[in-house]
Order: C-alpha cells, then sequence, then structure tokens
C-alpha cells in the first residue's frame, strides 16, 4: 500500500450504502447444513479418536475445511454449485480420513484393509471434485462449452481412474502406509504397469489443466472476477511455496499439505465476502516480503560463503560486511519491490496514487475540465460503468459532469431523490460541513465496490469537493473582475467622453473667441493703416500675432486632449495625422475599414501616439513600421522600430496609462524590446 | 458673397470686417441646410463657410460644398477650419476641380492676404493653407527625395502644394512664367511626378508626393 493510498478515508465523506446480506435461510435447508456438517465433524472426530498420523492430516483438515465453506457458502447462496462441489470435497475426504485413520490403527481393527480401501480409491474422485471448482469458480460457470466438455473428459478419466484404483492397488499409499488390499482379481502385476505410468500422467494433466483454466479465466474476467480470482491465486502460490519450502528445507510435503486448506478457504472468501476483504495489500505485502527476505538471503549467501571462499578472511568480519550490504541495499530493494507489487496487484488499472497523482496532474486546466477529468478517474480507478458528478445543494443538484455518457435530462434533482435511485451509490460532497454536490457511481449488475476502492473514491470525493469549492470561488473572482472591467471601461469612456467635450468647448468657445478678436484686431490694424496711425498699426498687429501664437498653442493642446480628426474621420485618418507629423519617419500600413467604437479607437490612438514618441525620443530607429489591422472581431496594434531597443514600460511614463486604458478593454500591451534588436508595442484589442 | 459658421460672434465679425472691405456679404447662416437655402435663392460669387457645423460637427462644410458645387457650378468655396487635416484637403482636391480653398481660421485676422484669398477662389483658384503644407514639407523621410531639390524648387513646391498657378508662381517669385516653367519641369522630373496643368490635379499629385515616405 502506498503511502498516499494511506490518506485518511473519513476525509473523503463516503457514505454508502451498508452491505445487506441475503435474506435468513429457511429451516429446512438450516436442518440439511447442520446434517451435513454433522457428518463430516463426525468422521473427522471419531477418526482423530484413533492415533495420530501426521501424513493423513490433511485430509482431516481439508475434510473440515471444505465442507464447513461450502455449507457456509450454501447457507448464504443456496444452490450455489461451487458451495456444494465444496461440500462433497469435504465429505470425500472426511471418509478418506476416517478409513485411513481406521486402517492405520495398531493393533489392527476387523475390516482394516477394506477401510484403507475406502480411504485410498475415491482420490481421483476428489480430485475430479476439485477440478470441477477450478473450473467453474468463481462465475459458477464454465468458461466456454470447450472447457465444458474437458471437465467432462477430466470427470470421465477420474472415474476411470478411481475404478481401476478399487480394482487394483495402483495408488503408491498402499505400500507407502504399509496397508494390505483387501482381495485380488488377477491381472495386478500388468494394472501395476500400466497405472506406474498412466496415473502420475492423469494427475499431471489434470493440474496443467486447471492451471490453464485460471489463467485464461484471469485474461478475459471483468475486473470484479479478477478481484475473486486473486483471492484464489494468492492462496494456491502460498500453498506451493510452503510446499516447495517444506520439499527443500525438512524434505517432507507435510507443511505444504497442511497449508492446503487454505485454498478452499480463499475461495469462500472470494465467493462470498471478497468485497468485504480487501486482499491486495496483502499480496502486495507478501509479494515486498518474499521479494525481500530471497534477495537479502541471497546476498548474505553469496557474501559470507563466496567471499570466504576467495578472500580468507577473519571470522566476525564477513558476517558484518554482509549486514552492512544488506542494510545498504535494504531500501532501494524495497521500493523496487513494492513497485512490482503494485504492478502485480494494480494490473493496468491505475493505482490509488496513479489515481490521485493524475487528477492533481489535471488540476491546472478550467475547473470544469477538472470535473470531466474526476468522472474519468473515478470510472477507471473502480472499474464504474457510470459516474455522474452532481453540483447544488440538498435541493438542487445539477449534472457537471459524467462519464462515459452525459445525462440525457438537464434538470436538476434533490439528494434524496438521488439516493433512491437506482442509478448507483450516491456519495455526498461536503467541504467545511457544507454539501457542495454528490457524486454517484454505478456498477455493473449493482455490484459494490471493495475497500480499498472505497478508499480510493473517498479520496477522489474529498478532492472533487475542492474543485467544486474551487470551481465556485473561481466564478466569483471572474464575475468580480468582469464588473471591475466593466467599471474600468466606463472610466475611461467617461474620461474619454470628458475629453472630446473639452475639446469641443475649446473649439466652439475659446479658440472662437480668440480668432474673433484676431479679426478684430486684424481690423484695427487696418483701420489704423488707412487713418495713417502707424503706432496703433503696429500694435494692434503685434497683439494679433500673439494671440494667432496663443491660438496655434490651444490647437495643438486641444488635439492632444482628443483629436477631433479621431472622433470625426476614424482611426485611420487619425493615425496618418500622426504620421504625418511624427519626428521620425513612419510606414504606416492601415487595414481598418469601418469605425470601431470609440473607446477602441481611442485607445488604437493613444499606443500609436505614445510609441510613435517613444521611438522618436528613444529608439534611434531609422524608421517605425506602424501596423493597424482589423480582422474577426479584434484590431490589433503594432508599432515597430529597428532602433537601440532595452524600453520598459518605464522608459515611457505613458505606457503606464495606456496598460490602465487596454486593460480597461481586456487587452493588454505588450512591449517586446531586447537590447539592439528594436522595440515592438503590440496591443490586440476586442472590438466586437 | 455667403458667409456660414454656427459661431454668431465669429461670423458677424467677419462678414462685418469683409463688408468693410469692399465685399458684398449678400447673406449669412448658421449651418449647410441654411446656406443651401440661402444659394438656391440667389448663388452669389463665393461662399466663405466653416467645415465643421452643426448638427454633426465633422464635415458638414463638405457636404455643403458638394452640394452647392451640384446646384451652382461657379460659386467658388472656401472652407475655414480650426485645424487642417492632409485627407481632407486630398478629398477637396479629388472632389473639386477648381474655384476651391482650404483654410485655417486664424487666417482671416490678416485681412488683406484673406481678402485676396476670396478673390483668388472666386476667380476659380485652388488654395491650400500654408502651414498644412509646411507640416507635410517638413516631415522626415527615409530616404529623402525633397534632398535632390534645390532651396528654390521647395520654395516651389510649397506653393504648388498651396494651389499657386504658374501665373501666381511668377507673380509671388518675382520671375519670368518661362523661369517658373522651368522649375515646376525640372521638380517634376526629379520626383517622378507626372506634370498636369490642371491646378487640383496638380495639388493634389503634391500633397499625395508629400505625403508618402
Amino acid at each position: 500500500m502506498s503511502p498516499a493510498y494511506a490518506a485518511d478515508p473519513s476525509a473523503g465523506q463516503v457514505h454508502p450504502a451498508a452491505w445487506s446480506p441475503d435474506g435468513v435461510p429457511s429451516a429446512a435447508r438450516e436442518a440439511v447444513v447442520a446434517s451435513v456438517g454433522l457428518i463430516v465433524l463426525g468422521l473427522v472426530g471419531y477418526g482423530l479418536t484413533f492415533d495420530f498420523h501426521v501424513a493423513n492430516l490433511h485430509n482431516g483438515i481439508l475434510a473440515l475445511v471444505n465442507a464447513a465453506v461450502g455449507l457456509y457458502v450454501l447457507r448464504q447462496r443456496p444452490g450455489h454449485v461451487l458451495g456444494r462441489l465444496f461440500v462433497a470435497v469435504g465429505l470425500v475426504s472426511g471418509v478418506m480420513f476416517f478409513g485411513r485413520q481406521y486402517a492405520l490403527h495398531q493393533p489392527a481393527l476387523p475390516g482394516a484393509d477394506w477401510f484403507a480401501w475406502l480411504s485410498i480409491w475415491p482420490v481421483p474422485i476428489a480430485m475430479m471434485l476439485v477440478g470441477w471448482a477450478v473450473l467453474l469458480f468463481p462465475t459458477d460457470r464454465p468458461l466456454s462449452a470447450r472447457w465444458r466438455a474437458a471437465g467432462l473428459v477430466m470427470t470421465g478419466v477420474a472415474l476411470l481412474l478411481a475404478l481401476s484404483s478399487a480394482l487394483w492397488p495402483i495408488e503408491d499409499n498402499w505400500a507407502s502406509d504399509g496397508l494390505s488390499f483387501p482381495f485380488s482379481i488377477g491381472g495386478a502385476a500388468a494394472a501395476d504397469r500400466v497405472f506406474a505410468v498412466v496415473l502420475p500422467a492423469a494427475y499431471l494433466s489434470f493440474i496443467v489443466l486447471w492451471a490453464v483454466a485460471v489463467a485464461v479465466r484471469g485474461r478475459r474476467a471483468a475486473p470484479e472476477e479478477i478481484h475473486q480470482l486473486r483471492w484464489f491465486a494468492y492462496a494456491v502460490i502460498v500453498v506451493l511455496g510452503l510446499m516447495l519450502a517444506g520439499l527443500v528445507v525438512a524434505g517432507t510435503p507435510v507443511l505444504g499439505q497442511l497449508a492446503t486448506p487454505l485454498i478452499p478457504l480463499a475461495a469462500g472468501v472470494a465467493v462470498l465476502r471478497y468485497r468485504l476483504y480487501d486482499i491486495d495489500p496483502i499480496i502486495s505485502r507478501s509479494v515486498v516480503i518474499g521479494v525481500m527476505a530471497t534477495l537479502i538471503m541471497l546476498s548474505y549467501v553469496a557474501i559470507v560463503v563466496g567471499v570466504g571462499v576467495l578472500v580468507p578472511a577473519p571470522s566476525p568480519i564477513l558476517p558484518l560486511l554482509a549486514t552492512a550490504v544488506v542494510a545498504i541495499i535494504f531500501e532501494p530493494v524495497r521500493r523496487r519491490a513494492q513497485r512490482l507489487a503494485n504492478r502485480l496487484v494494480y494490473g493496468p488499472r491505475a493505482t490509488p496514487y496513479e489515481a490521485l497523482a493524475g487528477l492533481s496532474a489535471q488540476l491546472d486546466a478550467p475547473p470544469d475540465d477538472v470535473l470531466a477529468g474526476l468522472c474519468v478517474t473515478v470510472a477507471r480507478a473502480v472499474g464504474a460503468t457510470q459516474v455522474t458528478l452532481w453540483v447544488g445543494d440538498e435541493d438542487e443538484l445539477r449534472c457537471a459532469a459524467a462519464y462515459p455518457t452525459e445525462p440525457s435530462e438537464a434538470g436538476s434533482v434533490a439528494l434524496e431523490d438521488l439516493r433512491a435511485t437506482d442509478l448507483g451509490m450516491t456519495s455526498p460532497i461536503t467541504r467545511r460541513g457544507v454539501l457542495l454536490g454528490a457524486l454517484v457511481v454505478s456498477h455493473p449488475r449493482g455490484e459494490r465496490i471493495g475497500p480499498a476502492e472505497r478508499r480510493l473514491l473517498g479520496d477522489l470525493v474529498g478532492q472533487a469537493g475542492l474543485v467544486i469549492d474551487y470551481r465556485a470561488r473561481l466564478h466569483e473572482v471572474e464575475e468580480q473582475t468582469d464588473e471591475l472591467r466593466r467599471a474600468a471601461r466606463r472610466v475611461v469612456t467617461a474620461q474619454d467622453e470628458a475629453r472630446r467635450r473639452l475639446e469641443r468647448d475649446l473649439h466652439d468657445g475659446a479658440q472662437h473667441r480668440l480668432v474673433t478678436l484676431a479679426l478684430e484686431l486684424g481690423g484695427i490694424a487696418g483701420h489704423a493703416a488707412s487713418t495713417g496711425d502707424a503706432t496703433l498699426q503696429s500694435r494692434a498687429e503685434d497683439a494679433r500675432q500673439h494671440l494667432l501664437e496663443a491660438t496655434a498653442e490651444l490647437r495643438e493642446m486641444a488635439r492632444g486632449l482628443h483629436p477631433a480628426v479621431l472622433t470625426n474621420d476614424g482611426l485611420a485618418a487619425a493615425v496618418a495625422n500622426l504620421a504625418d507629423s511624427a519626428a521620425i519617419p513612419v510606414v504606416l500600413s492601415v487595414s481598418v475599414d469601418r469605425r470601431l467604437p470609440r473607446e477602441v479607437e481611442a485607445a488604437a490612438y493613444f499606443v500609436v501616439a505614445e510609441a510613435l514618441t517613444n521611438a522618436a525620443r528613444h529608439s534611434g530607429a531609422e524608421e517605425v513600421r506602424v501596423t493597424l489591422d482589423e480582422r474577426d472581431g479584434s484590431l490589433t496594434v503594432e508599432v515597430a522600430d529597428g532602433g537601440a531597443g532595452g524600453a520598459t514600460a518605464a522608459t515611457g511614463g505613458g505606457l503606464q496609462g495606456l496598460s490602465d486604458r487596454l486593460a480597461a478593454l481586456g487587452s493588454r500591451l505588450v512591449v517586446d524590446s531586447p537590447l539592439g534588436c528594436g522595440t515592438v508595442v503590440r496591443a490586440v484589442i476586442g472590438c466586437g | 458673397m455667403l458667409v456660414a459658421d454656427d459661431a454668431v460672434l465669429f461670423r458677424e465679425g467677419l462678414a462685418r470686417v469683409l463688408a468693410d472691405n469692399g465685399f458684398d456679404v449678400v447673406g449669412q447662416a448658421g449651418d449647410g441646410r441654411a446656406l443651401i437655402e440661402l444659394v438656391r435663392a440667389d448663388p452669389p460669387d463665393v461662399i466663405v463657410l466653416d467645415l465643421r457645423m452643426p448638427p454633426t460637427f465633422t464635415a458638414e462644410g463638405l457636404e455643403a460644398a458638394a452640394l452647392i458645387r451640384g446646384l451652382a457650378p461657379d460659386v467658388g468655396l472656401l472652407l475655414l477650419s480650426q485645424h487642417v487635416e492632409v485627407h481632407h484637403a486630398m478629398q477637396l482636391m479629388t472632389d473639386f476641380d477648381r474655384g476651391v480653398g482650404y483654410l485655417l481660421k486664424d487666417r482671416v485676422s490678416d485681412l488683406a492676404a484673406f481678402a485676396g484669398d476670396i478673390r483668388r477662389v472666386a476667380h476659380g483658384d485652388v488654395i491650400i493653407d500654408p502651414e498644412l503644407v509646411a507640416r507635410l514639407v517638413a516631415k522626415r523621410r527615409r530616404q529623402d527625395p525633397l534632398e535632390r531639390l534645390s532651396t528654390r524648387e521647395k520654395e516651389v513646391l510649397a506653393l504648388m502644394a498651396q494651389g499657386a498657378s504658374n501665373a501666381a508662381l511668377a507673380d509671388t517669385l518675382h520671375v519670368s512664367l518661362k523661369t517658373v516653367e522651368g522649375y515646376v519641369h525640372t521638380i517634376f522630373t526629379k520626383l517622378d511626378l507626372m506634370p498636369d496643368a490642371r491646378e487640383h490635379r496638380r495639388v493634389r499629385a503634391v500633397l499625395s508626393f508629400l505625403r508618402q515616405q
């Protein structure tokens, strides 16, 4: 289990519906279950009152465990074929156990050889029953018609073997346990020769058949089945491992035989309770521990024995060295083993850590995409057929994201109604005690999810809470930003309007009065000339000249405020005027065919004016290119020179004002001015 | 003649001063529509009118001038403005082929010169404000073809841009008509311009030359 996986599931706020067992079993079924249980218990219990035989112990345990598991399964799921098979294996094992116990009793009891016979010939029958369990596990049905045929062939072979075993002492146990066959019908020598080969071959092919069946099923299985198979496979591997360890270390199969009941036990859990007990962490730990133990033991042995042979050293040094090496490699090896274990356990499915990491990686995306991504992540992580995310409050939830199919109805639904539907498991999403939404996860055939996935789901739901919260806040911020922008735009528009009015007032008021005065002064000068008053004429003429200088200044001032040509004739004419009076040669390229909104024209005009002034003042360039291009509802303004570069917004104080003006229009002033490579001032302004 | 301007004080003053200087001001108007009514009633020889008038205060003067040219083609039109713009001058040179002028309002205070301008426009000449021309001539260019011109030739070019005919050039510069024709030919050759005898065409060509890079 990775560390991220261990996050507190309570943070996830999952409240799945409680698991409900099947209905109460009927009295008749209880009676049958009880009597079969008693029979097996009696056989094993009575058998145990004889001597203790280690080699026969596994039969007894198998009888008890198989019967118990089978009966429990049947009690929960009447008619379950696997349950019946387990019970049958339990009964057969019980009979075999009892027969052997009886037969091995010292001194010999009456009819001991017949009891021995009873304990040996059903071996193939037991094998066949176990084989059927393997073929049917965990769905209660064979994989295909062909597999059913294989099972029938197996049955035929097993019956033939059992019959032969009942007629001749072909099993090893007769000799190994010192038992005697109760009768002789002749042909024993021939049978012995034939079955010395056929019997092991048949058993081996049985085991191969089962292994192939499990492997094929594992490849075709749905996620649910893989979960069940995992329990089963884990038990088989543990048993085989113990068998191998026992054979290698102590030279006896007893350890493995004694562990065999783990297999029916695991199978039973897989059939009934795999949802409640998550095997993934157990497998993962086992793999890690197994790999670690093997590697450490091997390195220890390699160092102590291998190096000891090559370099004779004082005895305490090598074990110390080995310990040190093991200490150093421990952590890296553990990490690799953990990764291996994760891959084995979680397979192609995202590990919980990966699921969460993948989700975190999406958090940069717009919140709605994150919610959609969350649905995908949940669906993949827990193997759901449909994941729907609802956002809203207790009474009004709306679908915000879904995977793989969007819901057809767009309406809202109350949380209670959502819980009441059979869509799937509903997990409310809360944050700081406030309901923000709900996650509905559907599984195939109404099945439910395992605890590991539930924990993961809890984490993901917790993330969903964060994302929904974030989305709401972002929405709020966006609205505020819009409002601010609208306000800024109003301010800029009002400012422009004020400037225009001022310009017009200057034009219609002060300028006219001054020009009229100049006209009067001109008249006075003319009059003085005609009357011969040279002094008056010259003074009037001087005053007139000064007045004209004043009007010229006023004219320039008015132009700086808000050029009338911009208001009256538009951006192209106004920018051409700027180019005409610029202190630097200007190459003008204008493709604007229509009048744009006033504030857009003003912003573009002032960008060009400011940039031209700066270029003339600081760039030292030979010419400036001014480009105005209006297309697809946006106006691009660009002023580029090939001068010194190195301009910053601070170079011209006017740039800040321009930035504010552009910001009010939702645009931005970009100044690109690498040292020695000229300056490009650009703004793209939306103009509808 | 007629005077049209929405600024009453200025209009009255102008009419009075013009009357004092021997012009027969037969009517005044506050906007383009009233002016056109006056023209319809009795076409004058020349009209002095403001470029920017009610109701929109943009370029009503130009529109009124175009209408009047349609009504009475022989009426001289002198447009006044608080500020002169190149594109207005170009438009005038495109729309009108003779008897048109475009001056800064300030010019009215130099009565002698202004009276002369009115008479020339009434006579059919073309006049462009010297400030506008000065602005274009002073303009910096990357490879300035004007550098190829002598000081005298530049002077001639500026006057040509203001609408001066060859005869007016000779008069202003105190040289013979022959000499003026020589200057004009040299300028047109040096600047790769097509010579055109018609004044408005010539003004337009020179203005657009001055405007380009």
